[in-house]
């Protein structure tokens, strides 16, 4: 009984403090006050900050902002351009047509990026604009966007896995080598609906692409092998046991800002880092927050509360 | 109520709770005058939040470059001992660092589905939300600096092999003790390396856990002053 009491309590003061639109790592935090105080007798304050303080001097953090940090450079660079152009010579056969950029734009993006709001943004840069003018049917752009972007998470790196694996003391490595396969077989859903889709809705169908040569063909994937390279360089140095989570991010930005002079003539170099230090430390703190609200959740008060009941 | 000890006759609560608590009705009510008292603070406060995103930035690159290295050093089969610890310590600094920063940039996620429904919940609830929030970010600074102190006087340390200079140790202390006695100080310290005590790294939780109680006050006395809020969320561009 006096389970569900707390949970109760506690789902109740989440949903008010959440739902007044206090910031989640704060309401996170106060949360976990009200369950300490009630349900144990530790000092509540002490033990949420040394919980807090072992989560936020972490190794395994680490690879959190060094993620983030990758995705924010590769967000100004032209790797949404190339990846357009590389990926929509080989998707015209399909029924289907260009919709398919958008999902193995997202498979390939989400390798390199572990969110799923960066996925969108840097896929639909392109493609929203391109398919429009191609006179694709907006529902059918815009959705099967949304839906491949999802696998952002799902996809190493992964900021959530990253969040969750320090959370619940699992290695982060395993997790992320968890999620590829699903991630290719939600991938392969979401084509298979679009094929679905060509042939059940023969009026909204746009005009067949018009035929390109094999070597122009070719040519134009050539625009893949940078972000293909990182990709390998990411996921393939954690796979062959070279490198952990945390060191793969630090190669994977490396590659990026490697990648990213080779291409920086659009931007003015110190008005480029800044930028990307702003964004950066603008999307961490909010993950840390609420990385740290969970941790002291999990590990202080239900731990706790186990120990009572 | 022994962490609530009275300091200058009044209790530390009182201090921290119900006279900032009391400056938000006085924003509320007295709009006009509580502009001139906080202009100039507010002055300064930007310039200190900017600057602690910058320090927050600056560490951010010592993570990268520390990993890099400590993968080097790995692979050439030099030990590079405690450098795992030394990286959790940048990035528990770098994100204290980065908290009052990224909060006036609209970084922290939120709950917004309420605030965006009417003019009347866009400010009160924005209000009832940043008490709220203020209290909470109070109560994490105080535990943060006493947890500071505490380690100190436990003299905590690392459960690594990461070691630094005495000199730094030293340094840091000077700016805690009266200039009269830095000369002694500095006549105590030796030059070796020692490992790393708890206290050092957690210096940046207290300085940015008070920043962001700071901020998030700030914010609510804005709020109150201007009618509306200021914390400025970029769109990615």
């Amino acid at each position: 009984m006096t389970e569900i009491y707390a949970i109760l309590v506690f789902l109740f003061v989440l949903f008010l403090l959440l739902g007044s639109s206090v910031w989640v790592g704060l309401a996170l935090m106060g949360v976990a006050w009200v369950g300490m105080e009630m349900f144990t007798n530790r000092p509540a304050g002490d033990a949420m900050i040394t919980t807090i303080w072992t989560g936020a001097s972490s190794w395994t953090l680490t690879a959190l902002p060094l993620f983030i940090w990758m995705g924010e450079i590769l967000f100004r660079t032209r790797l949404s351009q190339d990846l357009f152009r590389g990926l929509a010579p080989w998707m015209r056969f399909l029924p289907g047509g260009l919709l398919h950029t958008n999902i193995a734009g997202c498979t390939i993006f989400a390798a390199v990026s572990g969110s799923s709001a960066a996925t969108l943004n840097m896929v639909g840069k392109m493609s929203i604009p391109e398919l429009r003018s191609r006179g694709y049917p907006e529902h059918m752009i815009i959705g099967t966007l949304a839906g491949a972007a999802t696998l952002g998470l799902m996809i190493p790196p992964s900021l959530t896995l990253i969040v969750y694996g320090v959370t619940i003391n699992e290695s982060i490595t395993k997790l992320f080598m968890a999620g590829v396969f699903p991630g290719l077989v939600l991938a392969g859903l979401f084509m298979s609906y679009i094929i679905f889709w060509h042939f059940f809705t023969k009026g909204e169908r746009p005009e067949p692409e018009p035929s390109m040569p094999f070597g122009k063909m070719m040519a134009e994937s050539l625009f893949l092998l940078p972000v293909m390279g990182l990709v390998f360089v990411v996921i393939g140095s954690m796979y062959l046991g070279y490198a952990t989570a945390t060191e793969a991010a630090a190669v994977g930005v490396v590659g990026a800002l490697v990648l990213s002079a080779g291409q920086r003539s659009r931007f003015g170099f110190c008005r480029y880092w800044i930028n990307v230090f702003r964004i950066c430390n603008r999307d961490r703190s909010g993950c840390c927050g609420s990385c740290w609200g969970t941790s002291i959740i999990s590990r202080t008060t239900i731990t706790h509360m186990g120990n009572i009941f | 109520m022994r962490d609530w000890q009275p300091f200058l006759g009044l209790y530390l609560w009182v201090w921290l709770f119900l006279f900032p608590g009391a400056f938000a009705f006085y924003c509320l009510f007295y709009r006009n005058s509580a502009r001139r008292i906080l202009l100039p603070i507010w002055r300064i406060l930007d310039r200190v939040y900017q600057i602690s995103g910058v320090i927050a930035a600056g560490f951010l690159v010592m993570i990268l470059v520390l990993i890099v290295g400590q993968m080097t050093t790995r692979w050439s089969n030099v030990v590079f001992p405690g450098g795992t610890e030394l990286a959790g310590y940048m990035m528990a600094c770098t994100s204290f660092f980065a908290l009052a920063y990224t909060l006036n940039h609209g970084a922290h996620i939120r709950v917004s589905v309420f605030l965006n429904m009417n003019a009347f919940l866009r400010f009160w609830l924005d209000a009832f939300a940043m008490l709220i929030a203020a209290i909470i970010a109070t109560y994490f600074a105080r535990y943060a600096v006493k947890t500071n102190f505490m380690s100190e006087i436990l003299n905590d340390r690392t459960q690594g092999l990461d070691k630094v200079p005495e000199w730094l140790l030293t340094f840091v202390t000077m700016f805690g003790t009266w200039p009269w006695d830095w000369s002694e100080l500095w006549a105590q310290s030796g030059s070796e390396m020692v490992f790393t005590p708890i206290w050092l790294p957690q210096i940046a939780m207290s300085i940015g856990t008070v920043l962001l109680a700071i901020a998030v006050w700030d914010n609510l006395f804005r709020l109150l002053i201007n009618q509306k809020t200021s914390i400025k969320s970029e769109t990615v561009e």
